[in-house]
Formats: structure tokens, C-alpha cells, sequence
């Protein structure tokens, strides 16, 4: 984890500047910042530790994706999908994947591929549901 | 044996660090209940 982050606890209870200032309501919240304090990805409650790993790489795929890193976006969700493919990361990864590699290429055949992926392999996933209006591509 | 993480408990703090080692934040909130 120590890889790509700088962990940082805070207490919910002793820093309401910070509970305010990011809206935090319940925990625990995991935040994936910039260090511009640009948001990238959260997640609330306890997770087992492949769902908590596979929601902190897709974090890191986000950021990536924010950032208009397509190349190193499209890497970081087929991390996602390899290691933690039974995660509900993997098909979040599955959908921001298609929209980085049409975003990569312009070619929106790849938002339909994205879907064809999704209904395969995650076909009851509010993503899936999401990427429907992309079978409508030609 | 799995190295101990260095749990940073400032922003600010956390922030410097993140920029001089060019790294992401990732910022838990918890609560002793």
C-alpha cells in the first residue's frame, strides 16, 4: 500500500475541521486524495481485505483516469480486474476501463466492448446497468 | 515479516510527505467507538 500512498488516520472525533471540511458522516471513510486535496475515490464501512485493496487500487486508477493518464488509467484497471475480479471494485474497473480506452482512442467501439465485458462477466452490477446506452453504438 | 505502516495523523504533515515522495494520500477516518 505504502507503494503509491501516504497513509493518514484521522479521528473523526478530534478533527471536525477536516470531518466538515471533506463531509465525512459515518466511518470509517477511506479518501483517495491529490496532494492538492483533489478527491479521487472513497468508500464507506469495513471491508474484507481483498474488497479493501481492490477499492484502494481502483482509487489509484481514478486518479489516474482524473488525470488524464489514459495509459497508466487503462494498466490500474486491469490490475483491478486480474487481482480482485470478485470484488465489487472489479466492475467499477470493468466500466471506467471502457470509457479510458475510448478516451485513449476515440474510437467508441470501445464503450461497447466495455459493455460486452460487463454483461459477461458482471451482469447483475449497477455498472452494467450504467453502460447499457452503449450497445446502442454502432 | 510485513513491515509496520507509517501511519501519518496531520494532513499537513501527510501532504509534505506525499508531495517530496510523489505519492496519493489515502486518508482514513475512524472512530473509537
Amino acid at each position: 500500500m505504502e507503494g503509491h500512498f501516504t497513509p493518514l488516520q484521522i479521528d473523526f472525533n478530534k478533527n471536525k475541521n477536516l470531518v466538515n471540511r471533506f463531509s465525512v458522516k459515518w466511518t470509517p471513510t477511506v479518501i483517495i486524495l491529490e496532494v492538492d486535496g483533489t478527491e479521487h475515490h472513497r468508500f464507506i464501512g469495513f471491508l474484507p481485505p481483498d474488497d479493501f485493496i481492490g477499492q484502494i487500487m481502483l482509487g489509484r486508477a481514478k486518479s489516474e483516469f482524473d488525470l488524464d493518464h489514459y495509459g497508466q488509467a487503462i494498466q490500474c484497471f486491469q490490475e483491478v480486474l486480474v487481482r480482485y475480479p470478485k470484488t465489487d471494485a472489479a466492475p467499477e474497473a470493468q466500466y471506467f476501463l471502457g470509457v479510458a480506452r475510448y478516451k485513449a482512442s476515440h474510437d467508441a467501439k470501445e464503450l461497447k466492448y466495455g459493455l460486452e465485458a460487463l454483461q459477461r462477466d458482471y451482469p447483475m452490477s449497477e455498472w452494467t446497468k450504467k453502460a447499457q446506452v452503449y450497445g446502442l453504438t454502432p | 515479516m510485513a513491515e509496520a505502516i507509517q501511519w501519518e495523523t496531520s494532513l499537513t504533515t501527510a501532504k509534505a510527505r506525499a508531495k517530496k515522495e510523489k505519492k496519493l494520500i489515502l486518508m482514513d477516518f475512524y472512530n473509537d467507538l
